[in-house]
């Protein structure tokens, strides 16, 4: 099945009820993915939830997105409807410095457990969640490990090659890092590659 | 000790004699122990008698040994490990116990649900920082003495969570390891080698309890930055 | 008389205790930019009440009730997970599941690993169903890079995952009768486990955490040996089946602690995101498979098998009907298997275009599933995974209340939770 087919149908019906949702509109071979700002996230699912023709009854997922400490935090929903042979993926907005947005534990109290995830690995506040309590990490523990700027440590820290793992991120190589007397094989090595290469 | 005499050339030659102490100790060879001569009340109350060629022979087999030696001998051949799975390696732990490997052939069946009934703490599967604390605490209700296999490379160096931020890097930075079964996970085989080694350290121990007890006073020394 | 108690945690450590394990044990080995210890640094808390609605409403006891904590290390948890049981006498009246005891940040690995490392990363999460565990990211992955498997790697694909499902499943019966304090079912249920297992070695090379998917194709075609193995197994696995579930269908302990025993609705069931099996077997007929066919199922013929109980006895029910559904999609795929390649040209270092894929698959525990975010890189940008049982756990403490304690295991395991996946 092509994308607009599967897509399609459940694209119409969504401009019908909400036409504001055009601009963030986005659909792949198999999922309608709209955006919102994060306060409207419980009016609209329950619309979504409710209304018999669209009938997204089953919360899939729901996951939070880090996009960078001057950018923004996403919850990022996905639905399941018997009526449309798509996935609705819904992106809610929230302020990264100020992190709260509706809870969505009275239209589906399975995502209680998704809201304490969520709060214990990125930190975001779902007000109205009668449980936000941290659910991997011990209570005392005080950070989020899934925000962006929570990093891992690295062994190649330590290393002479001065916390540059070539393999993983080749575009950060850097050589002016590499001083001559931890890795003077390494730097030798690129000067004579750049000079055999015409 | 002597736990098998070789026969005496001599009492080879002479069937009548050898014949007889066949009869008298059931198909054995006499146990021959030549330094204790004299007639000796409490071996003559057992049926001991002296041997014509020096020693005693007669219905008792005696092996003087050390105690601690035979209880070891005796850990060794019946350890019951901690039913403690901590992951996807306790599966494999599983496995080996169940009808296909068997670890019950080699006398360490009974996985024990409490720590005060166990010997062996089989850590099997990642340790985090949350399960740090409990599990020290069940190695600490557990009787002296006891052992400690660390199985899979979670356990013996964070393995593929190494940098991770909540996994313990390998259980021996909390709890002292006798034996190491390195794998991702080991098969049961690995695991079953693994707790014959440890049978093999048991037994080897001989009843000497020194080091063992220094090492349960070095962790409490680990105060410091290990790292 | 209603007093407030606060509960101290017996077995969370204190700070005091925690700091040090993690000195010694060389962590919180994270640091922040500025070299910080981000462990111990707040990086922005948001305010946080010291105690939520719900925990003062479990730790509150009224006259002649009493806490009982259940785990970590406890021999029917199913790995290491705690319960905390709010009891009067015999009788549950809530329960808290406290979790994380495995949780070990995979998610946060995967961001920092290669596309193709991700798929060794997935294997421990759902320990006893590594094969799906690959094939969502896989799925997802292609749609990122836009490549497609050939069809012998679907079928292969499809293959593995179905044995995986029936050894899965006959390691969930026998759990659930050990719960009970059964142990010949588990027995059975190994023996069944160690054939399937040793199939799947022979093909990926790997005992159990098998890393047997690649982005757009598989490890391995199939060999003699794994071809010979399955044909001696199917010879007799629907013997093995029967074997082990005549010890418990009609067995008379067995029936009376699963028959109305943690009822659930089906409409309960979806508010609580419970799914796979286990939402069948409550009577909504909601099976990935079916629902967004994926791989080669749309080709397969069968029908969403669903239960009316909704109790324990409903949902091993399920397991057993599944595990007989499998050996049915395991003939027609080995018949319809085609020729071919089993892996797509793909560059060693996968770097797809800036974009997001959902892939969502059937799982042994239901609705399992991947939101993969790259951005150009040779990592992913976000790696998320939704577990099912997970989700599923929430159902324990709806569920408890007003039955015996010794019900919580059975009830329990009836879920088939593994602890991998819950904790991450
Ligand atoms: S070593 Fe491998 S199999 Fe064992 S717990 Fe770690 S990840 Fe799992």
């Amino acid at each position: 099945m092509t994308a607009p087919a599967k897509a399609g149908a459940l694209v119409r019906l969504l401009l019908d009820r909400f036409p504001d949702l055009a601009a963030g509109l986005w659909t792949d071979e198999d999922t309608v993915e709209v955006t919102i700002e994060g306060e409207r996230n419980v009016a609209l699912l329950q619309v979504l939830r409710d209304d018999p023709e669209l009938n997204f009854f089953f919360l899939a997922d729901a996951a939070a997105v880090d996009y960078g400490p001057t950018e923004r935090f996403e919850v990022v929903y996905h639905l399941y409807s018997d009526r449309h042979p798509a996935w609705l993926r819904v992106r809610a907005r929230v302020n990264r410095a100020d992190p709260h947005i509706p809870t969505l534990t009275d239209l589906w109290e399975g995502a209680m457990f998704h809201e304490r995830e969520m709060f214990d690995m990125m930190g975001i506040v779902f007000d109205g969640n009668r449980d936000l309590r941290r659910i991997y990490m011990s209570p005392d523990y005080r950070s989020f490990p899934q925000r962006k700027d929570f990093l891992l440590p690295d062994d190649a820290a330590d290393s002479s090659a001065a916390g540059v793992r070539p393999l993983e991120r080749p575009e950060t190589w850097d050589l002016t890092r590499l001083s001559d007397e931890l890795a003077p094989g390494v730097v030798a090595h690129a000067e004579a590659e750049a000079e055999a290469k015409p | 000790m002597a736990l098998k005499t070789t026969p005496d050339p001599q009492t080879a030659a002479e069937p009548s004699m050898a014949e007889a102490d066949r009869v008298l100790t059931g198909g054995t060879p006499p146990i021959v122990i030549p330094d204790q001569a004299g007639d000796d009340p409490i071996l003559a109350e057992f049926g001991m008698e002296e041997h014509p060629q020096g020693g005693f022979h007669g219905l008792l087999e005696v092996i003087p040994t050390r105690a601690d030696i035979v209880l070891d001998l005796i850990r060794a051949n019946s350890l019951w490990p901690l039913l403690s799975g901590l992951s996807c390696c306790a599966i494999e732990m599983m496995s080996t116990a169940t009808s296909k490997n068997d670890i019950d052939r080699f006398g360490m069946f009974p996985f024990r649900a409490s720590p005060r009934q166990a010997d062996v703490l089989i850590v099997a599967g990642t340790l985090t920082t949350k399960m740090a604390g409990p599990l020290v605490r069940l190695w600490e209700q557990m009787p002296e003495p006891k052992w400690c296999v660390a199985m899979g490379t979670c356990t013996t160096s964070g393995g593929r969570f190494k940098r991770s931020y909540s996994v313990v890097q390998g259980v021996d930075r909390v709890m002292p390891v006798d034996v190491y079964v390195p794998g991702c996970p080991p098969r049961p085989e690995g695991l079953i080698y693994g707790m014959m080694k440890l049978q093999e350290l048991v037994k080897q121990r001989r009843g000497e309890w020194s080091t063992y007890v220094d090492r349960g006073v070095q962790r409490i020394d680990w105060e410091g930055d290990v790292r | 008389m209603t007093s407030e108690v606060k509960i101290p945690d017996p077995l969370d450590l204190d700070l005091d205790e925690e700091a040090r394990l993690r000195r010694v044990a060389g962590l919180p080995a994270a640091k922040t930019p500025a070299g910080e210890y981000a462990g111990f640094e707040s990086v922005g808390l948001p305010e946080r009440p010291p105690q939520t609605e719900r925990e003062r409403e479990v730790y509150t006891l009224e006259e002649g009730e009493m806490l009982v904590n259940m785990g970590p290390q406890h021999p029917s948890t199913h790995g290491v997970m705690r319960l905390v049981v709010k009891v009067r006498g015999e009788v549950v009246t809530d329960v808290d599941p406290v979790l994380g005891y495995l949780h070990r940040g995979i998610e946060k690995l995967c961001e920092e690993a290669t596309y193709t490392t991700v798929l060794t990363y997935v294997d421990p999460m759902d320990y006893l169903s590594t094969m799906h565990n690959e094939h969502a990211p896989a799925i997802a992955f292609e749609k990122l890079f836009g490549v497609t498997a050939p069809p012998r790697a679907e079928y292969i694909r499809a293959l593995v995952v179905e044995l995986n499902r029936v050894f899965s499943h006959s390691l969930m019966m026998g759990f659930l009768a050990l719960d009970m304090g059964g142990i010949t079912p588990i027995l059975y249920g190994f023996i069944n486990r160690d054939e399937i297992v040793d199939m799947l070695s022979a093909i990926s090379g790997q005992r159990m955490l098998f890393n047997f998917f690649r982005v757009g194709g598989v490890n391995w075609d199939t060999n003699d040996e794994f071809l010979s193995r399955l044909g001696t197994w199917r010879d007799h696995v629907l013997k093995n089946v029967e074997m082990s579930e005549r010890v418990l269908t009609d067995n008379e302990v067995f029936r009376s602690r699963t028959i109305g025993m943690g009822t659930l609705s089906g409409r309960d069931a979806i508010a609580l995101g419970v799914s796979g099996p286990n939402l069948r077997a409550s009577g909504v007929p909601f099976d990935v498979r079916k629902a967004h066919p994926y791989s080669i199922y749309p080709e397969l013929e069968f029908e969403v098998i669903t239960q009316s109980g909704g109790d324990s006895n409903a949902r091993y029910l399920q397991r057993i009907a599944e595990i007989n559904q499998s050996i049915h999609l395991i003939d027609q795929i080995v018949d319809k298997m085609p020729h071919g390649a089993v892996q797509a040209q793909v560059p060693g270092i996968i770097r797809p275009k800036p974009g997001r894929a959902y892939a969502a698959i059937e799982s042994p525990r239901g609705l399992y599933s991947v939101y993969a975010i790259s951005d150009g890189g040779p990592n992913p940008y976000r790696f998320r995974m939704r577990d099912p049982s997970f989700i599923s756990l929430q159902a324990i403490p709806k569920l408890m209340p007003g039955r015996l304690i010794a019900d919580t295991m059975a009830v329990m395991a009836s879920f088939d939770p593994v602890m991998g996946g819950v904790d991450k």
